[in-house]
Formats: structure tokens, sequence, C-alpha cells
């Protein structure tokens, strides 16, 4: 039985693309509109990067490329058995530069997009916080006035920069994973095998 | 008031089945319920709801839905049969000699957020083998529910067999914080190598444990995995105890002819405040959540009062109802014939009826469309 993957098209796609073809696997050519596309005996689902686990853990896909990110606001019950290296980014917090530490408010107001990676961090550290959940453009957020400050993810740290905000604390790093459908690593065994042990080998 | 839309409205979670969906899923349960009945189990109806303190699973308590009775005690709605099943055998059924086979059918209630095949009012059928032998407990366990699923026409289904003594052993003398612990569970669940790895930093564990915790991640697959376990776990003598008990039931169920539906996962370390043992999931294509499953138990009789050790083992009734609808498409309704009875007279019509469910015809009362003034 072949096995179906999901990816995403944003920003994992050309790093997932240039795995797939060292590793010698199939992969859709070009600008195809396709969302379901089978090619080379695996048949693969573009959908949005935050759908990805859900597909995985449903089953709908046995595999996908998902960042690790978005597995932590997801939640999902999936295996991760690789880590892919590529889309390296960290999750932070950031916030105005020069403005006042958080302590000195009783409870902190962020604005973010992982709006369960945010919570689970400040109450973790038994911080009272305000979750203000946003789908993008969240580096705005500080200087209008709608938070405190940001958890976002960061990879070079210039749109931070350029909307005036600093690192203040590490949330938690991500990169590309594997993961694998629970009950396709048992069920369809060697096929999920064989994938994982083909883009190990590349990733050497 | 909002009162009045609520008369339309359902609450999530709950379910409604008729006619043919609720034969298919009857039939389901009395599949499950003959095989049980053929291993010698007996039935047991426990109560619906009981004081709260009796349901202490941790990852449950946080989904148990409970309340205050009349006299002010806790009370809660049954959100597993097992912890019920467990005071019933240390409490009423003490003086039964061991072992003690139960099973039971019927639903428990849980606050889940709607997922599939996870609703709030969830079909369980199982059993708990009490007392006893605990290999052949173990062992029985599993090939009652082997039995169940090809009873029930499931194809293709995998046994995956762990036993948690595998990660306590490698784990002991670590004295890991609850948090830690429960990070390092969860990447170990999730077979992510690197996050055992990183999870374990700072842990004042040797070197040899590291790694072999750091393997289990890979410790997943056939028979092979067993071999490369006993080579991971060789220097704990724990985990390799753990492992031992592991591979003497794998090869009983082998020589039984069951080594064709078996795998072994280390990594299935979930419910560590309640499971001790051997740990196995159900799974099978076409369902992407394991259709059921179960452990062994062995501390948690102790806490009603009459140590035992114990193994049980679960099938959800609406995921096999969904796997079955996936694996076999949906089975049109056998065709039974219905007799129509209608006569202008309404006590001959049920004199009719009467004589003909005393043959055990199928029949239907109409009303009598001729001549009726």
């Amino acid at each position: 039985m072949s096995l179906t993957v999901a990816l995403s098209k944003g920003k994992l796609l050309s790093g997932t693309r240039d795995l797939f073809r060292r590793a010698g696997l199939p992969f859709p050519d070009g600008e195809t509109r396709r969302l379901v596309v089978p090619v080379g005996g695996l048949r693969f689902l573009f959908v949005k990067d935050g759908d990805v686990p859900t597909y995985v853990e449903y089953g709908v896909a046995d595999c996908g490329i998902a960042g690790r990110d978005v597995l932590l606001e997801a939640g999902s019950d999936v295996f991760e058995p690789l880590d892919l290296g590529f889309g390296r980014c960290r999750l932070v917090v950031a916030r105005p530069a020069g403005a006042a530490p958080a302590s000195v408010a009783s409870t902190v107001r962020v604005a973010t997009k992982y709006p369960k990676v945010a919570a689970r961090h400040f109450l973790g550290r038994g911080v009272s916080v305000e979750v203000v959940s946003l789908a993008g453009s969240v580096e705005i957020a500080p200087g209008l006035g709608l938070a405190d400050c940001i958890v976002d993810v960061v990879e070079t740290g210039r749109t931070l920069r350029e909307n005036g905000l600093v690192e203040v604390e590490d949330v938690a790093e991500s990169s590309a994973r594997l993961v694998v459908n629970r009950a396709s690593f048992h069920a369809q065994r060697a096929a999920v095998k064989g994938l994982v042990e083909t883009l190990e080998r590349a990733l050497r | 008031m909002n009162g009045a839309h609520r008369l339309a409205q359902i609450p999530a979670g709950v379910q409604c089945f008729v006619g043919e969906e609720a034969r298919r899923r009857r039939r389901i349960e009395e599949t499950a319920i003959g095989v049980f009945e053929g291993w010698d189990y007996e039935e047991i109806i426990p109560p619906l709801f009981d004081y709260a303190d009796v349901f202490t699973s941790e990852s449950l308590s946080a989904r148990t839905y409970s309340f205050v009775g009349r006299d002010g005690s806790v009370l809660a709605l049954r959100p597993d049969f097992t912890s019920l099943l467990a005071k019933i055998a240390a409490g009423r059924l003490r003086d039964r000699p061991t072992p003690i086979r139960l099973y039971y059918s019927g639903e428990v209630v849980r606050y889940e957020p709607p997922k599939a095949g996870r609703q709030s009012e969830l079909f369980q059928m199982g059993l708990e083998h009490l007392g006893g032998d605990s290999r052949t407990a173990d062992a029985e366990v599993l090939t009652i529910a082997a039995e169940c699923l090809d009873r029930l026409g499931v194809s293709g289904f995998v046994l995956t067999l762990g036993h948690v003594g595998v990660f306590t052993g490698l784990l002991e003398g670590s004295d890991l914080e609850p948090a830690r612990l429960e990070d390092l569970r969860d990447r170990v669940e999730a077979k992510d190598a690197q996050g055992i790895r990183r999870a374990l930093s700072g842990v004042d564990l040797p070197q040899d444990r590291r790694d072999a915790l750091e393997r289990l991640a890979a410790l997943a697959g056939g028979s092979d995995v067993l071999l490369d376990a006993a080579e991971v776990v060789a220097d704990c003598p724990a985990a390799a105890e753990a492992l031992g008990q592991l591979r003497t039931v794998w090869e009983a169920l082998d020589r039984a002819g069951l080594g064709s539906c078996l795998a072994v996962d280390l990594g299935e370390v979930r419910g560590l405040d309640y499971y001790t043992g051997l740990v196995f999931r159900v799974f099978a294509p076409g369902l992407g959540f394991e259709v059921g499953g179960g452990g062994r138990y062995d501390t948690l009789l102790g806490r009603f009062g009459r140590p035992l050790p114990a193994v049980g083992f679960m099938l959800g009734l609406d995921r096999v109802a969904l796997l079955l609808a996936r694996q076999k498409g949906e089975p049109a309704p056998p065709p039974e014939p219905v007799h129509p009875v209608a006569d202008a007279d309404l006590g001959s019509a049920l004199a009719e009826a009467r004589s003909k469910r005393e043959k055990g015809v199928r029949v239907r009362l109409d009303k009598h469309d001729g001549g009726d003034p």
C-alpha cells in the first residue's frame, strides 16, 4: 500500500523538496495547483502548515512534514521520529526595546499565533497571562498597544528589529520534523520504515 | 432566556444511534460478549456513578464529570470501568477465589474535546483478569483480544506490545521531578530521539542509561526489535526483567499462531500512574488511532484493600464501528420480511398479530384503510 504524505506549501516546502530529491524520493514537479498529487508510489497532500499534524493524527495522511513550532501548538498525538534539520527557527518572547520588565504588571498581555504555547510558557512560570490570538503580523501588536509582548518565531531577528522589538526569553527551538501516524507506523510498518530510513540516510 | 433553543440544540460530544446503525453497534457488542463468555468471563454491570475518590487515574481526573451528592459527598460519573471493577473485586467479591475473570460492556463519560472516535460518551467493551499467574493472564488477555478482532471481521490488525518497566527500570534512581518526567515521557512516546536527549540534559543519570533511553525511540517493530532491546537493557536488571516478561508472553503467543499480528513498541509509556507492566494497543488499517488496548496494573487493587495483580483490555465500540465501516463499507441491513397486519376490527388485528408473534414472525400493525367509518 502506498503512503500518503501531508506537506504544506509554506516555508518548509523548498527544504522538503531538496531533502526528497537528495533521498531519491519522488516529489511533485513545479507549480501544480492540485492539492492531492500522486507521484511514483507516494501520494502528496498539500495543506495549510498548521493542518499537517491534524491530517497525520487522524491517519488521513500516514506521514507529514511539520515544524516543531506547529507541533507544539497543535499538541497532536503523532510520532516524530526524525528531526530533518531544515527550517530552523526559535520561538521567543519579544517586547518593545526599552519597555519596563514584565514584573511591573501583574498580568502579561501577549499577542501570538501560538496561543497554547504562549499560555503554557507563562503559566508554567507562574505568570498570569492574557493571550491575544492573532493570525499574522504579530510584531506590530505591542507598538499599537494591543499587547505588552509577543510570542513568535524568529529566524534572523530582522523582523523584530525593524518593528522595534527585542528578544527577552526563549520559549522553544524549532525545525522541520517528519511526523508519522501511530496506526500507520505499525499497520504499514514496512512502507513507513522504508521512508524513515531513506530520509535518515539522506540526512547523514 | 436562551432556554428554548436548547430544545433543538444538542450538547457537544453526545451521540444518538437509530435503526441500522444501532443494530450494527449491538451486533458488535454481542460478538465481543460472545468471545468474553467463551473464555469463561463473568459479566458485571457496575454502577453508573460512584464516589469521585474511586477514580484516581491522573490522566482521567481532569476529564471526569463530578458532582456533589445530596449528602455533600463528591460523586463522579464513571470515566472508566477498571477502577470500579477493582473496587468491587476487592469489596463485594473479596471472598471469591482468584483468578477472578470479569467483563463489562457499557458507556463511560468523559469531558473530551470532540475528535474522531472520541466523544464524551464512549462505549467500552472490556475485561479484567484479577489475581492468578501474571504471564498466563497477560497471554490469555491478548489472545482474547485477537479473537475478538477476528470475529468482528477486522482485517490486518496489529497488537503492539510494550512494557512500562523497561522505561521506569532505565530511570531507576534518577529522581526526576514530575515536570521533567512528563516531558521525557512525552518525547519517548513521540519516538523523538533528539527530544529525549534534550529532556535528559542535566539529569543525574549514567551515560549508558541515557543512551538506552534514547534508543527506546527506535525500539518499535517486529520480533527483531526484541533482540535489539535485549542488548539495550543488558546492563539494567530492572529493565531486562521487564523485557523478559514481555518476551515470555510474545513467545507463547507466537507459538499459539498469533505471531503475524504482533508488534513491539517499547515507546508505549502512557498512563505511568496506572500501568505497572505489559501494555498493549490495537491498531488496524483504516483507522488512524487505536481501536482499543490494555495492560497490567498490579497496584490498583491494593488501594481498595485487596492487593492483587491484574490485567485488562478494552475495545472502543465507537471505534470498532468506525473501523468496520471503513474496512468493509456500509453493509446493507439483512432483509427481514415484515408481515403487515390490518383489520377493520382492532381486536381481531391484535389477535392476528399475537398469533403471528407466537410463531416468531416479525409483524407491523397497520391501520385498516378500507371501510373504516
